[in-house]
């Protein structure tokens, strides 16, 4: 193989590996540095590798980050249980409608988030149809709200994050080879059977990307908290905004993202795990590569 | 296989060597300045005074000017040919100045000649080195038509450094239609009312309202005044008595009639789209505050920012500007223009406040120490 043959994965690599350390990397350094700084900002923050601002940054805010992962955690589940039925139906019975539904379901992002999420105050709004309709059916009680509650902060999460479940698993559905339940079927098992032992399973890799791609941006999220939540609804994200804008507390902020972020990459490693690495990677090793 | 893997250990090791480069590389960098903040610009600039021509980029609050064709910012440009850029990009205090901190303290100003500032930002942001100060003879305008009342306020006595864009009023606004009988801050704790009262995030106007409704004066209150508020606004929290803490979007619960009462600031009557939303100035005083225009340093053409502060001076144009945004103006004279114009307008106590009406309110400003406070009111509002 000739020199200019193997340069080419870097050439291709190259501005992939350029963006992430110019808007990655580097600001992992100035952020990791930062976290290690005391002081105040009229007396200007010094490099002091003050670790004590890790343990620092989590007193008082325990509180915040298990909300974070509950409201995270809820709006993933519901987002799967939303989104795979709806994947299915437009991955094998929408027929010629299939790009339509595909459209419908990118296209409130044609809006941007801040304005879907106050949409949603008037949607929850106390004397809205909605509410009313709830009120009646007395899943609300009379004199409640929805808006300003936990409900109404999972359920914005879960609407502004669903497409970004739907799609891997709409991705990863219809590459599904019909055949394979078709076989199950000419086996003896039930729909329900060939759903479990073979759609579930080859569908785990969407299941994983949904997850990751719902649950990570969902636990940092705090346009969801302020608008749509009242005062006992604040989520992690909303404590770093906080301790950044107004407290100007930089080295507390960025300790806090610090952590966050560990924590959020040990969750995530061990949800891989269980899930299976193999599914998430893609399962099979293509190699191609060699020549 | 063996190949392979050699390969592959290889970029990899390339990559985490390119790392180490940049990281070494920053680390460097960031051995010759190592402070963030601290501010320390030395020795405070003047504005620069002379020629009002060329561009002029003007920072303010969304909806705080008449806009348009005949608009202050096109007369400005018809008459001295400097071409303004007007962006509306304030829209938190605290939020602005986090955004353009790190660039004011290399003594730049993001290209903008004008910051918009509430007072006590103004002055934060002046102890910081960030701005710069006015000579009183460059802005003759200004200095004839300035209210009396605002020449001299505690947090810049002289008016060194700021000018007053608009002025304005923190007190409650009530929907008559559901609770006329809210007067007073220490309404809003009724339990009648538990779940439908919103208070401002904003801690220089929410708290000291409670604290006034408490009988203590915010303007000589200790730090244990400000904590013992604090704390009462926490146990409403709690108890579920305070719906939320909002910012600019208080408006949308008010119009949205999730709310009977919110506090709020005395010019949104327009914002709101309800009709049965009131301000009403609370029984034991309302707030009083400016927004004001300020020079920043490393602020290009400050001859024309000058220019600009002038020209907003004149009662003509001060007078366009408040039929437009319904705030008290700072420029004397405003109220016989428009007596002429809008009567009803000249008559509103809102915006044209008597001394007798405002005879209780008090003016912001920051607590004793402002870090232990400013610590306990966000655990308060991120609960």
């Amino acid at each position: 193989m000739s020199l200019r043959q193997r340069l080419v994965p870097y050439w291709l690599l190259g501005p992939g590996l350029l963006w992430l350390i110019v808007f990655f990397v580097v600001p992992m350094y100035f952020m990791g540095e930062l976290a290690l700084r005391s002081g105040s900002l009229t007396t200007g923050f010094t490099f002091t590798w003050e670790w004590s601002n890790l343990p620092a940054s989590l007193s008082g805010h325990t509180e915040q980050i298990v909300r974070s992962f509950y409201y995270a955690g809820a709006a993933t589940v519901l987002a799967l249980l939303i989104a795979y039925p709806l994947a299915y139906a437009i991955a094998f019975r929408a027929g010629r409608f299939k790009l339509l539904l595909l459209f419908a379901v990118i296209a409130p992002f044609f809006t941007t988030y801040l304005i879907r999420t106050i949409a949603w105050k008037t949607i929850l709004s106390d004397s809205s149809p909605l509410v009313g309709v709830l009120q009646t059916l007395t899943l609300v009680p009379p004199d409640g709200r929805v808006l300003a509650t936990s409900g109404a902060v999972i359920a914005g999460l879960t609407y502004n994050f669903l497409p970004f479940m739907i799609l891997p698993l709409y991705a990863n559905l219809e590459r599904l080879d019909l055949r394979l339940i078709e076989a199950a079927k000419d086996l003896y098992s039930s729909s329900r059977q060939a759903f479990l032992k073979v759609t579930l399973p080859l569908t785990m890799p969407g299941i994983v990307a949904g997850v990751l791609l719902t649950f990570i941006p969902a636990f940092g999220d705090y346009i969801n908290a302020q608008l749509l939540g009242g005062t006992q609804q604040a989520m992690v994200g909303n404590v770093i905004q906080s301790l950044y804008l107004t407290q100007r507390d930089y080295p507390e902020a960025a300790a806090l993202s610090f952590l966050m972020m560990a924590l959020i990459l040990a969750v995530v490693t061990v949800y891989i795990r269980f899930a299976g690495t193999g599914a998430f990677m893609g399962g099979k090793d293509e190699g191609t590569t060699d020549g | 296989m063996g190949a392979r893997g050699t390969r592959a250990r290889g970029a990899s090791l390339t990559i985490a060597a390119a790392i180490a480069a940049v990281a070494l590389a920053l680390g460097l960098a960031a051995c010759g300045d190592d402070t963030v903040g601290g501010g320390g610009n030395g020795e405070v600039t003047t504005a620069e005074a002379g020629n009002v021509t060329g561009n002029l980029t003007v920072s303010n609050w969304p909806g705080y000017i008449d806009p348009g064709e005949n608009g202050t910012v096109a007369e400005f440009e018809d008459e001295t040919g400097v071409n303004v850029d007007y962006i509306e990009d304030i829209n938190d205090n605290e939020a602005f100045f986090g955004k353009l901190q790190p660039q004011l303290e290399q003594g730049q100003s993001g290209g903008r000649s004008i910051f918009v500032l509430t007072d006590w930002m103004a002055k934060q942001m002046y102890d910081l080195g960030y701005l710069q100060e006015i000579d009183h003879d460059d802005l003759p305008a200004v200095f004839e038509n300035l209210a009396p009342t605002l020449r001299g306020p505690s947090f810049d006595p002289e008016r060194k450094f700021s000018v007053p864009w608009q002025s304005g009023m923190t007190g409650i606004w009530v929907d008559t239609a559901k609770a006329p009988e809210i007067r007073s801050v220490n309404d809003l704790f009724d339990p009648r009312y538990k779940g439908k009262v919103t208070m401002l995030t904003e801690m220089r106007d929410t708290v000291p309202l409670v604290m006034k409704a408490a009988g203590v004066d915010p303007e000589e209150a200790t730090n244990q005044d400000w904590f013992d508020a604090i704390d009462k606004i926490k146990s409403a929290a709690d108890s579920g008595q305070i719906r939320r803490f909002p910012g600019n979007d208080y408006i949308v619960d008010l119009t949205a009639g999730n709310v009977v009462a919110a506090i709020g600031w005395s010019g949104d009557a327009s914002l709101i789209e309800n009709d049965n939303a009131e301000w009403r100035m609370p029984t034991q005083g309302c707030m009083l505050w400016s927004d004001n225009m300020v020079i920043p340093v490393g602020a290009p053409n400050t001859a024309a920012a000058l220019g600009w502060m002038d020209f907003v001076y004149q009662p003509e144009v001060a007078a366009d500007i408040t039929e437009k945004v319904t705030y008290v103006s700072p420029v004397d004279g405003v109220r016989d223009l428009l007596a002429n114009r809008d009567p009803q307008l000249a008559k509103d106590q809102l915006i044209f406040p008597t001394e007798e009406f405002q005879r209780n309110c008090s003016t912001q400003d920051s607590p004793p120490d402002i870090e232990p406070v400013n610590e306990a009111w966000q655990s308060v509002i991120t609960g």
